[in-house]
């Protein structure tokens, strides 16, 4: 799983999400009762030292006072097998050992006050802490008067073990509870979630375009999320249908460009026709001249074919079936013959410049590298001032195709830029050759890019070459 | 005093009615908890074999100091006491012997001077300054062997010792010792080799560092005037045929004795002379 949370699927980041929650509540509640354990074993262990206490004093009492170090000793002795008692020693009113469970510790007469340090008094005795013995200090009371001192310690390892017990099985209670909803809130999660999955998936994660959900997918339950299904898939609606505009729009740009060639290619028809006909009144005026014929045959001969040539690239800009057809040379002769005359027409130089072998042009299709090189060089014409300079080259090496198109016009306006380089809306008014330009080129996946050096505009398309060319 | 006790004692009492000099009433025997120390098995069997050899209940009474019990006997609130050679002695004129038991054939024990196992005492003058456990201010073995050593040294047990204690009972002398309550202690040589028996762990902690000569053994008394009275013959002489019959022999197995023996005042005159070494001091 990738580092980055934000990355996850977000069934994933809900689940875990939740199991973070669930995690916190285990701890506070683990928390609660540990401290509610604590709480009972401190009043316990008061309990038991107050009677423990209490219970000495009543038996001590007299002897305590009476300073009788055997029966304080005796009545210790005895006492001390019982329970958590792990050390009792009773001093006089002056603070002098009378006895001790264990007499070496606390030799009779020695002083009291260095068992007492660090001892609780009864009220606030606590086995909180890792401690195995707690030590607690009391007066020693007898007849209303205090007569002697008593500090005992008391074995709470048993409290201690307790209270790492409970810990560990809330640790592995808790840990166990938590996992189960944490595993629960998963499937409930990625239940919930699964129509915003499916909305993902169609919405077109690997980059192709977005698909409609089909109906039996959409949940009856939910008429939120089902409204948003039903939404989407207006959606996916809308998107193809606006593909399906390009794409017509795109169609008819082919015509637009063409008519944009007709009037110079009227003239390019139009222009040899006097000469022919001027031919032809020659054959018809010398038709007893063989060679006057013959040379004006090759006249009509070469007219016709020029006016052959001219009809044929108009109507290969035409066909529709051209898709899927291989790049070749001859497509970029048709260019030239559909161009030239619009050069010529506004005085402008054609500079024109194809490299690369037929097997390398092979690698690209015709329809959409013709298209995109018409629109280029007419767009460049129209820059280009009259008497100009527009360039064509296109080199294919194999891997890629380039396509550098320039003129010495002024370069491109803001919009015309925006239309080519960019995915801004188009203004209205404005023409759609550019962008179809941009977008013929990304549906090869191309890149644009443009220049402007030593006072020419310069389009450079460049085209990677079909994998399975 | 439990119900099936007072049941079996009723019922013994019954059967011995009439055999019994004075019907209903029970011979009291005293005793003190200096050797026998909560040992309630031993004490039952002790009551069981002298009411059966007696053939009338005995009453054992137990009290705390051999004082109370000597006062006892005197005041007649028991009919006899197990009692030590020391107040015996003190109260020769009014006392009478029933008994003595012979341990180890003899009836005569030691007084032991005893310490903690690790203690380096060789003997009494090594104990100065110490704390100091006595069982009884009335017991030879507990007090009086003491006590009149350190009057031969010239000294008194308070000026010795820098603190005495009483314990009443040859045990507590046992256990203070090992205990870590007192450095030394006094006590009855034949309690301290019963113990080293019956409870050598307790015994084990403590090391005897001087032995007494051999003195009489703790004798069965009462009061001179009464030793006519046919209860107190025959109870003489239940006492002295203990080892006769099985349950007899069974209370002295568990205290350690042989038998109990016809007595001789004589017999205490290692004590006497320790006497008058304490009083002449």
């Amino acid at each position: 799983m990738r580092a980055d949370p934000r990355s996850w699927p977000i069934t994933v980041r809900v689940g875990a999400a939740a199991a973070g929650l669930m995690i916190l509540l285990g701890l506070a509640a683990s928390q609660q009762v540990l401290a509610t354990l604590g709480r009972l074993q401190d009043a316990r262990l008061q309990e038991i030292a107050r009677l423990h206490v209490e219970g000495l004093a009543v038996a001590l009492g007299p002897f305590v006072l009476h300073k009788d170090v055997w029966e304080v000793y005796d009545t210790l002795d005895r006492a001390r097998g019982a329970g958590r008692i792990r050390f009792t020693v009773v001093a006089d009113d002056e603070g002098r050992v009378l006895a001790a469970t264990d007499p070496l510790r606390a030799p009779v007469g020695s002083a009291l006050a260095r068992f007492a340090e660090g001892a609780s008094p009864l009220g606030s005795v606590s086995a909180d802490g890792a401690e195995e013995v707690v030590r607690i200090a009391a007066p020693l009371e007898y007849q209303g008067r205090r007569v002697g001192r008593i500090v005992t310690e008391l074995d709470v390892s048993d409290l201690a073990a307790e209270r790492r017990r409970a810990t560990l099985a809330l640790l592995a209670g808790n840990g166990a509870a938590t996992a189960l909803l944490v595993l629960a809130g998963y499937l409930a999660v990625a239940r919930l979630l699964r129509p915003v999955e499916l909305l993902a998936r169609h919405m077109g994660e690997a980059g192709d375009a977005p698909r409609p959900i089909p109906e039996r997918m959409i949940p009856r339950s939910d008429n939120v999320l089902a409204r948003l299904l039903r939404n989407f898939n207006a959606m996916t609606g809308a998107i193809e249908a606006r593909a399906q505009a390009e794409r017509r729009l795109a169609e008819r740009e082919r015509f637009v460009s063409l008519g944009r060639l007709s009037s110079s290619l009227a003239h390019e028809i139009n222009n040899p026709l006097g000469g022919l006909l001027n031919a032809a009144d020659t054959i018809r005026a010398y038709a007893d001249r063989p060679e006057v014929v013959r040379q004006s045959a090759e006249l009509l001969d070469r007219g016709l074919r020029h006016l052959r040539d001219v009809s044929r690239a108009m109507l290969d800009e035409h066909r529709l079936d051209r898709a899927g057809r291989p790049l070749s040379r001859a497509d970029f002769e048709d260019l030239r013959v559909l161009f030239s005359p619009e050069a010529r027409r506004r005085a402008q130089r054609l500079e024109w410049r194809v490299e690369g072998d037929e097997r390398d042009l092979a690698a690209f299709p015709s329809a959409p590298v013709r298209q995109i090189a018409l629109n280029l060089l007419l767009n460049a014409a129209a820059a280009a001032p009259q008497g100009g300079v527009v360039e064509l080259s296109a080199e294919a090496d194999g891997a890629a195709l380039t396509l550098r198109i320039g003129d010495d016009g002024p370069g491109l306006s803001d919009a015309a830029r925006a239309r080519l380089m960019s995915e801004a809306p188009l203004e209205p008014g404005g023409g759609v050759g550019l962008r179809l330009v941009r977008e013929l080129t990304r549906g090869l996946g191309g890149a644009i890019d443009c220049a402007r050096m030593d006072g020419r505009t310069v389009i450079e398309i460049r085209l990677p070459a079909r994998a399975e060319a | 005093m439990d119900r099936r006790r007072f049941l079996a004692q009723t019922a013994l009492a019954a059967i011995a009615a009439p055999l019994a000099a004075r019907a209903g009433e029970p011979f009291r025997l005293g005793l003190t908890p200096v050797f026998l120390d909560n040992d309630a098995a031993v004490i039952d069997r002790l009551r069981f074999a002298l009411s059966g050899a007696l053939g009338e209940p005995v009453e054992l009474i137990q009290r705390r100091t051999y004082q109370e019990i000597t006062a006892s006997i005197l005041d007649g609130s028991v009919d006899a006491a197990w009692i030590c050679g020391y107040p015996y002695l003190q109260h020769r004129d009014a006392l009478a012997l029933l008994g003595v038991p012979v341990w180890r054939g003899r009836p005569l024990y030691q007084s032991y001077l005893i310490a903690r196992a690790d203690d380096p005492a060789a003997g009494l003058a090594d104990l100065r300054g110490g704390l100091h456990a006595f069982s009884d201010p009335d017991s030879n073995s507990g007090y009086l062997v003491t006590a009149s050593d350190l009057a031969r040294m010239n000294e008194t047990p308070e000026s010795f010792f820098a603190r005495t204690i009483f314990t009443y009972g040859h045990r507590n002398v046992v256990r203070a010792v090992a205990g870590g309550l007192t450095r030394s202690g006094s006590v009855d040589g034949y309690v301290w080799e019963t113990l080293a028996q019956v409870e050598p762990t307790l015994t084990a902690r403590t090391r005897v560092v001087a032995r007494s000569e051999w003195l009489g053994f703790p004798p069965f008394a009462a009061r001179a005037d009464r030793m006519a009275e046919p209860g107190m013959r025959a109870f003489a002489r239940a006492l002295r045929g203990l080892d006769a019959d099985p349950a007899g022999r069974e209370a002295l197995a568990l205290l350690h004795l042989d038998r109990i023996a016809p007595a001789d005042p004589s017999l205490f005159d290692g004590i006497a002379a320790r006497m008058a070494a304490l009083q002449g001091r």
